[in-house]
């Protein structure tokens, strides 16, 4: 079992990634905040030894898309929860940050994960693909498909 | 477009307050591990008692570890650990020093992972075996992802699925499902060797057995390569019936 320091740690680190993926996956505060707990609790409890930060930084991201996922499909959710929820954005976003994290969310989720992961975190294809448990092609199809039904969605500004 | 997703992602951050009542939850989880697992068995056993215990108490699946410590969970169709069998002495030590019925499996594994007994073993640089038996290959691949990502890339750190008849003629035999392939292995290298032979080696005793016998010697570089983020680990599902 981790220390409370390293905790610490592992949260000034990661706390607002996993926060921003628990966002396009999960749409109220709550589950958020169980997952987001969930996941340091894991880490705490955790021995896997990491290699550098970008290992456990992977670390993270799969263990929060895994909770993610996890909590949709369980039982109680999905014959629980109500399907018109409040969207959990950010209170004072400015109207266009909004509006495009809108746009990610009205997205299918296979999509969200990648346009993150890429334009927000960074990663190549390779690189999602094997956090993604997914082969590099098909990475590269869902990021072309993601970044053009984006696109249509915030008017097509071209730059991306 | 990029400027304008970064700037959306960038928007979004941790609450300060979720931070500090995340931090405070890990803390005193800490201090409460031993009492909450009990609380939470007994309360799923007297609902799932009333709901049809029969459908709750059938095992699906099956993670055998295998270090020193040989040991099984078996697991229900709702993710939970519904038993933990030691298959050696030790084994049965371990199992007996951790609380992990009723438990989501991936935190049960977590846990058992942590346990003085295994990590001890991780610490003198002891192979790790973990066997995921299921029959279902759609269920069988997450929870190999999962238990990929519970053991980390340790060094020597086996990961591998099969099918609940492996598991089946594992007891059998009386042996964990992990060491019963590893004997499998090494019966076909010599047909004199019997499960008992077995039962009381370390899987990285049982690994520089079937190295001997094969000719091909396995050295410490061999268990270090290939593993973390699952390279290493061997997917074999349906095979060693």
């Amino acid at each position: 079992m981790r220390s409370e320091q390293e905790a610490a740690r592992a949260i000034d680190l990661y706390a607002d990634m996993v926060r921003r993926l628990c966002l396009i996956h999960l749409k109220n505060q709550a589950d958020s905040e169980d997952i987001f707990q969930n996941v340091f609790m894991k880490y705490v409890l955790s021995t896997a030894a990491f290699e550098n930060e970008e290992h456990e930084k992977a670390w993270f991201i799969r263990v929060t898309l895994n909770a993610c996922r996890d909590l949709l499909r369980s039982f109680f959710r999905t014959h629980t929860v109500p399907l018109e929820e409040l969207v959990d954005l950010p209170a004072q976003a400015p109207p266009d940050t909004r509006w495009v994290l809108e746009a990610v969310l009205s997205l299918p989720e296979k999509y969200r994960d990648v346009l993150y992961l890429h334009y927000f975190e960074g990663y190549t294809a390779p690189e999602m693909g094997k956090i993604l448990h997914k082969n590099t092609n098909t990475v590269y199809s869902l990021l072309t498909r993601a970044k053009n039904l984006l696109r249509e969605k915030l008017g097509g500004d071209g730059n991306g | 477009m990029v400027d304008r997703l970064q700037n959306a992602f960038a928007a979004v951050k941790a609450e300060e307050s979720l931070k500090e009542k995340t931090l405070a939850a890990v803390s005193r989880r800490a201090g409460k591990r031993r009492t909450a697992p009990l609380l939470w068995a007994a309360a799923c056993l007297a609902v799932f008692l009333g709901l049809g215990g029969g459908l709750f108490f059938t095992p699906v699946s099956a993670i055998s570890v295998d270090i020193n410590p040989s040991l099984e969970l078996s697991i229900n169709r709702f993710d939970r650990v519904i038993g933990v069998e030691g298959y050696n002495e030790y084994g049965k030590k371990v199992a007996q020093s951790v609380s992990l019925l009723f438990a989501d499996y991936s935190q049960a594994l977590d846990t058992l992972l942590a346990s003085e007994g295994i990590r001890d073993c991780l610490e003198r640089g002891e192979a790790l075996s973990i066997f995921v038996a299921c029959d279902d290959p759609k269920r069988s691949g997450e929870m190999l992802k999962k238990v990929e990502t519970s053991a980390g890339s340790g060094r020597g750190v086996h990961c591998q699925t099969g099918n609940m008849a492996d598991s089946a003629a594992a007891h059998e035999a009386g042996l964990s499902c992990g060491k019963y392939l590893a004997f499998l292995e090494l019966q076909s290298l010599d047909s004199s060797v019997t499960p008992e032979d077995v039962q009381g080696l370390t899987m990285r005793e049982i690994r520089q057995w079937i190295a001997e016998l094969s000719g091909e010697p396995v050295s410490e570089q061999d268990y270090e390569t290939g593993h973390g983020h699952g390279k290493g680990c061997r997917h074999h599902h349906g095979q060693d019936t």
